[in-house]
Parts: C-alpha cells; sequence; structure tokens
C-alpha cells in the first residue's frame, strides 16, 4: 500500500486509514536534532529545481535544445504572463520570486501524485504558511516604501469613498488586506492538496478492500470483483482530475502573489 | 434538528465522535454560499472572454481575484473543521 499512501497502513483491515492525530498537520517541522520526511522532500524539490534551471542555462545558445527550450517556455510564461502582465511595466524585478515560487510549490505538489513518495509537501501547514508569509512580507514592505504611511491612509481612510462609510470600509479593507489574504493564500494551497490527496486514498483503497473482502469471501464474488476495480477506474479518473489541479494551484498561488504586490505598488484605482 | 443529529452520527460513526460529524455538516452548508459565488464569478468570466476574447488575459487574473475573495468563506470554514473536528 506504500504505492498510494504516504504512511504505512492495510486497507484489508481497515477500510480508512485515519493517522493518529488529525493535528499532525499543523505541527511544525522538528528543525535541529532530527530530520524527519517533510525537509528531506523539500531540500529534495528545491534540489530539483535548481538543477533543472542550471543544465537548462548552463551554456546559453542561440538556439537552444529541446529541454533548454521546455524550460524556457516556463520561465517566459511567469516572467511575461504573471510578472509583467499583472504588475506591469517594472515587474520583471519580481520574476526571479515569482518563478523560484512557482517551481518550488509545482515539484513540491507533483511529489504527491509520484508513486513510493506520495506526499505534497504543500500538505503540512508550515510549508504553505511560510510562502504566504513572505509574499505577505514583500507586499507590506513594498507598500511602505512605494507609497510611505498613505499606504495605510489608502487602507484605512479609503479615499473616494463617502465619509459616513469610510470607517467601515477601512476596517473591512484592514481585516481583508492584512488577516484574511496572507491566511487565504496559505490555506488554499494546504487545503486543496489535503483534499486531493485524501481523495484519490480513500477511492484507491477502497478498491483494494473491495477486492481482498472478495478474495477471502466475505462478500460475494461477484460484487467484489466487479465494484472493485470501478473504485480503481475513478480512483484514476481523479488521479488525472488532481494533476490538473496541483498545476493549477502552484499557478494560483504565483498569480495572487503578483496581484497582492501589485496592489501596494500601485493604489489608484 | 433530529435528522441533523442522526447524520452527524452516521458520520461520526468512523471515528466515534460526534462532534467530527457535525463538522462535516457544517463545513457542507458553509461551502454552499462560495460555491454559488465560485460559479458566477467563473460563468460570468466565460461569458465576458466569449464577447471580448482580445481582453482575455485582463479577464482570467481578474477571474482569479473574485474566486480567490470568494473562496476566502470555504477556506475559512476548512479550518473551523479542523478545529471543530
Amino acid at each position: 500500500m506504500d504505492v498510494i499512501l504516504a504512511f504505512s497502513c492495510n486497507p484489508t483491515e481497515q477500510p480508512l486509514c485515519i493517522p493518529e492525530s488529525i493535528l499532525e498537520l499543523f505541527e511544525l517541522p522538528v528543525l535541529f536534532g532530527s530530520v524527519n520526511r517533510t525537509m528531506v522532500y523539500i531540500a529534495l524539490s528545491a534540489l530539483i529545481v535548481m538543477a533543472v534551471l542550471f543544465f537548462a542555462y548552463r551554456k546559453p545558445r542561440l538556439v537552444p535544445t529541446k529541454f533548454g527550450l521546455a524550460v524556457e517556455s516556463i520561465v517566459d510564461f511567469v516572467r511575461n504572463d504573471i510578472a509583467i502582465g499583472v504588475i506591469g511595466p517594472g515587474g520583471e524585478k519580481y520574476a526571479p520570486y515569482l518563478l523560484s515560487l512557482f517551481l518550488f510549490i509545482l515539484v513540491g505538489n507533483f511529489f504527491g501524485l509520484t508513486p513510493f513518495i506520495n506526499f505534497p509537501i504543500g500538505s503540512r501547514m508550515a510549508i504553505p504558511a511560510f510562502l504566504a508569509l513572505v509574499t505577505y512580507a514583500i507586499f507590506v514592505f513594498m507598500g511602505f516604501k512605494k507609497q510611505g504611511l498613505a499606504y495605510l491612509g489608502h487602507t484605512l481612510w479609503p479615499p473616494g469613498v463617502p465619509v459616513a462609510l469610510k470607517p467601515l470600509i477601512g476596517v473591512i479593507e484592514l481585516v481583508s488586506i492584512f488577516i484574511v489574504r496572507p491566511f487565504s493564500l496559505a490555506v488554499r494551497l494546504f487545503a486543496n492538496l489535503v483534499a486531493g490527496h485524501t481523495m484519490i486514498a480513500l477511492l484507491l483503497g477502497s478498491g483494494v478492500y473491495f477486492i481482498y473482502a472478495a478474495a477471502t469471501g466475505e462478500i460475494s464474488a461477484l460484487k467484489g470483483f466487479v465494484v472493485g476495480p470501478l473504485w480503481f477506474v475513478f480512483g484514476m479518473a481523479i488521479f488525472l482530475l488532481e494533476i490538473l489541479v496541483l498545476a493549477l494551484q502552484a499557478y494560483i498561488f504565483t498569480l495572487l502573489s503578483a496581484v497582492y504586490i501589485e496592489s501596494s505598488l500601485h493604489p489608484a484605482h | 434538528m433530529d435528522a441533523l443529529m442522526i447524520l452527524a452520527q452516521e458520520g461520526a460513526g468512523l471515528t466515534g465522535n460526534i462532534g467530527s460529524g457535525l463538522a462535516a455538516i457544517g463545513y457542507g452548508l458553509g461551502a454552499i454560499g462560495p460555491g454559488i459565488g465560485v460559479g458566477i464569478v467563473a460563468g460570468n468570466a466565460v461569458q465576458a472572454m466569449a464577447r471580448q476574447p482580445e481582453v482575455a488575459g485582463m479577464l482570467r487574473t481578474n477571474m482569479f481575484i473574485g474566486m480567490a475573495l470568494s473562496e476566502a468563506l470555504a477556506l475559512i470554514g476548512f479550518v473551523v473543521f479542523f478545529l471543530a473536528g
């Protein structure tokens, strides 16, 4: 079962593999003293990203190789469509940050669908929370740097709003920009990874359970050998959907980071 | 109300804790509104792209912003589910 699940569990005894404590998802990994699984995969995904970029751009040439061209199209997409497309002229300054964010999340997400690893690193709350906090620090810092204290003024006392409504809108904006933004950025990635992975594990585990039950004669062979493979087919369909979702979540995280940075650079609209 | 408690007990059958069953029902109810909201945002964005394909890039960005804002409620619900369950 290690092919499907991230931890050892025997679905023939227990149809739903419930971990010891669900709060495990929110625990911060231990930094010193013990190296755990999460840290190994974080380092691995960072290494993969660095290796891909290094080998693609080691020797820049006029006519790139196929591999170089593929990597170039990703870089071009992040730089032109996300960084410059959203932030506008001057956005290329943020392209390196957005590219490393995009590639790290993408590779980390695809660990969740790699057989024998089965562990999307974003499914530990610490990782998306940290990435969201970096984006948060960047957009708050750039807001104060570009606009000075007017950044708070635009937020708390928004121009172009009737005076009677200004305190109300100001409070709503304060909560939405400084609390809900980083929170939802982190939880969106986390929730999508946890929910998608749980769904795949549940469906494929059900397939194993039905076939095992039919093999031991617990349920009739007709039931087990017809319904079990159906669960597998359904699980594989969700697996394909998950490939789409994982890539989309990496894109959305990067895009929203760019949107938030843009909103503190150009307040006038 | 009785039907709700029965549902919660059924849902709790896996862990034996009625709180987790109620939390699952609460999250299901809480996801209705954001679901409708995201549907409206995406539907209208597709309609606008069909009418004016040349601004599709800008519309897509704005669609994701709108989705992010309305999805925030569902995400809060997801966290409350963990806290309650």
